[in-house]
């Protein structure tokens, strides 16, 4: 597949000896007058699954946006595979997102197309395969992820669940070196999410990828994370292993771990608005 | 905010809309020549022949309508004053004159800004708001590329095909009034129309079609690119398109007479 990828003429990136896959470096973003990412440094090595926590609000999605090259930064550096995504030109930059596959948390399947083609999609447009070839591929790569016969299927006829998964599979067509999850088990049911969670650690173990992703569910983030990052407020508060994490003496980090609501402004006197008693 | 900064901050905002639009013309542009049924798996050129289809076919029976009922309101109209000066066959000149350079492309523009331009803009803006842009970008497509060059190149093979049929649908219509009030045939009338058109006529409002294809496909990409604010955002940005597509086509069609008018006379 690795030869397939390179059939249209792409280079594919690499970073030096010894440098992490991804490395940010005193990232900044801001919109409009809001900085939502404060000076964010950050490594992430080749093959490890680093999952990104915070509070809603702290910057989770733009930082993974800007991993996945998607924007550019207000400053800072954010270079993968060692490429300077701000100094890239259009072309390097076409080659860094080649070596990536993205789950969106909407999963962004395309709904004018059957499942089918949204899979065959990056197979069409990066390689020369034959279109028998893409077929047997697709059903491949759904397979994967666990979907059989959805195919001729639009993506409004499957369930949030299945919907994932294609966008899973999707992501997986060109056998990406780093694969990106936003909120993967948002809005499903905890045995779906657990699925989700199974499929994450199978590719892992089978692919050996870089897999980053960002969530809210404490019980997925330790189970599949070899590095956790907690960010707050646009900064990191802390980086490191599960156990790292979890024994971290930073009070947000603990306040966040075990659910414990920030304290009530003094006037408002609970956090049930309105309803007269 | 004082009024003169206001009206500095206005200005400079539709002075970098203007830029913006330029730069997706001019980045556009380059994706033109792979819209073609020889380029990759077609997908693009199945893409361009839905669009065609669409903005095209879809789009006729209610142009021909507009544009015939318009050419019979500027005869009757104008019959009504040129009766008094015995010039009644004027009126033919006229609606042939004015329909082909002004009307036929500018009834097309406004009919498929109200049909195509809004349905352009709510799609991208959709596309944008269920990150299926952004997924486009993650999979190293360019999305001026994928979504932008397909419908550009079906504007612009469909707007002259439509500005034709509008004018013939007008003059047509000026056919039915000149019958039964000069008891011309339709054919006496035709021949007639024929004599007093001149290229220059034809040419100007097919340039005019091409342009003002170019600037509603454009707006309506550029403003679906740019909602904000999830699936309500998608409302505002169809009505900006609408808008902003009439505004920039009628001072569009104002250039491209006065250019005529003091290049081509």
């Amino acid at each position: 597949m690795r030869t397939l990828r390179a059939a249209k003429g792409w280079v594919r990136p690499r970073e030096a000896e010894g440098e992490p896959l991804i490395r940010v470096r005193g990232l900044r973003v801001s919109y409009g007058s809001r900085e939502v990412l404060r000076g964010v440094d950050l490594d992430v090595r080749r093959g490890e699954t680093l999952v990104i926590l915070g509070p809603s609000g702290c910057g989770k999605t733009t930082l993974l946006r800007q991993l996945e090259a998607l924007d550019r930064p207000s400053a800072g550096s954010v270079s993968i595979a060692g490429v300077d995504i701000l100094r890239a030109s259009r072309r390097q930059l076409e080659g860094v997102r080649r070596l990536m596959g993205v789950s969106f948390q909407s999963a962004a399947m395309f709904n004018s197309m059957t499942v089918g083609d949204n899979v065959a999609l990056p197979l069409r447009e990066h390689t020369d395969l034959a279109e028998s070839t893409i077929q047997v591929l697709l059903r491949m790569k759904l397979q994967q992820v666990g979907l059989i016969g959805v195919e001729d299927l639009y993506p409004s006829q499957l369930s949030g669940g299945m919907r994932k998964r294609a966008s899973l599979a999707r992501a997986l067509a060109l056998d990406p070196e780093i694969l990106f999850f936003d909120e993967p088990s948002a809005g499903l049911d905890p045995i779906i999410a657990a699925g989700i969670d199974q499929l994450i650690l199978s590719l892992k173990e089978a692919f050996h990828m870089t897999i980053i992703v960002v969530t809210h569910e404490m019980h997925s983030a330790f189970l599949i994370a070899d590095r956790m990052c907690m960010l707050d407020e646009g900064r990191i508060l802390a980086v490191g292993a599960a156990e790292v994490i979890r024994s971290h003496p930073h009070p947000r980090v603990q306040q966040f771990l075990n659910r414990v609501p920030d304290p009530v402004d003094e006037g408002s006197s609970s956090y049930i608005v309105g309803g007269r008693q | 905010m004082t009024f003169l900064e206001s009206v500095g901050y206005r200005a400079i905002r539709r002075v970098e809309y203007v830029g913006a639009l330029c730069i997706q013309f001019w980045q556009g542009s380059r994706f033109v020549l792979r819209v073609n049924p020889f380029a990759g798996r077609r997908l693009r050129w199945r893409r361009l022949t839905q669009q065609m289809a669409e903005i095209g076919v879809r789009s006729l029976p209610v142009l021909c309508l507009v544009a015939g009922a318009t050419g019979m309101i500027m005869a009757l109209q104008s019959g009504a004053e040129l009766r008094k000066f015995g010039a009644m066959e004027a009126v033919i000149n006229l609606v042939g004159t004015s329909m082909t350079r002004e009307l036929g492309p500018l009834i097309a523009a406004i009919v498929v800004i109200g049909r195509s331009g809004s349905a352009i803009s709510a799609e991208v803006a959709t596309m944008v708001v269920t990150e299926e842009v952004d997924a486009l970008k993650a999979m190293a497509l360019d999305p001026l590329d994928f979504l932008v060059a397909p419908k550009y190149v079906a504007m612009v093979v469909v707007m002259p095909c439509l500005t034709i049929a509008a004018v013939f649908s007008g003059i047509l219509a000026g056919g039915v009034f000149a019958y039964f009030t000069l008891g011309m045939t339709l054919v006496m009338y035709l021949r007639r129309t024929a004599e007093i058109l001149l290229m220059r006529d034809v040419v100007s409002g097919l340039v005019k079609a091409l342009v003002f294809g170019s600037i509603i496909v454009h707006v309506g990409c550029l403003e679906g690119f740019r909602v904000s604010g999830g699936p309500e955002g998608v409302g505002k940005s169809t009505t900006g398109a609408v808008v902003k597509s009439i505004f920039l086509v009628i001072v569009a069609d104002l250039i491209c007479t006065a250019f005529f008018y003091f290049f081509w006379r």
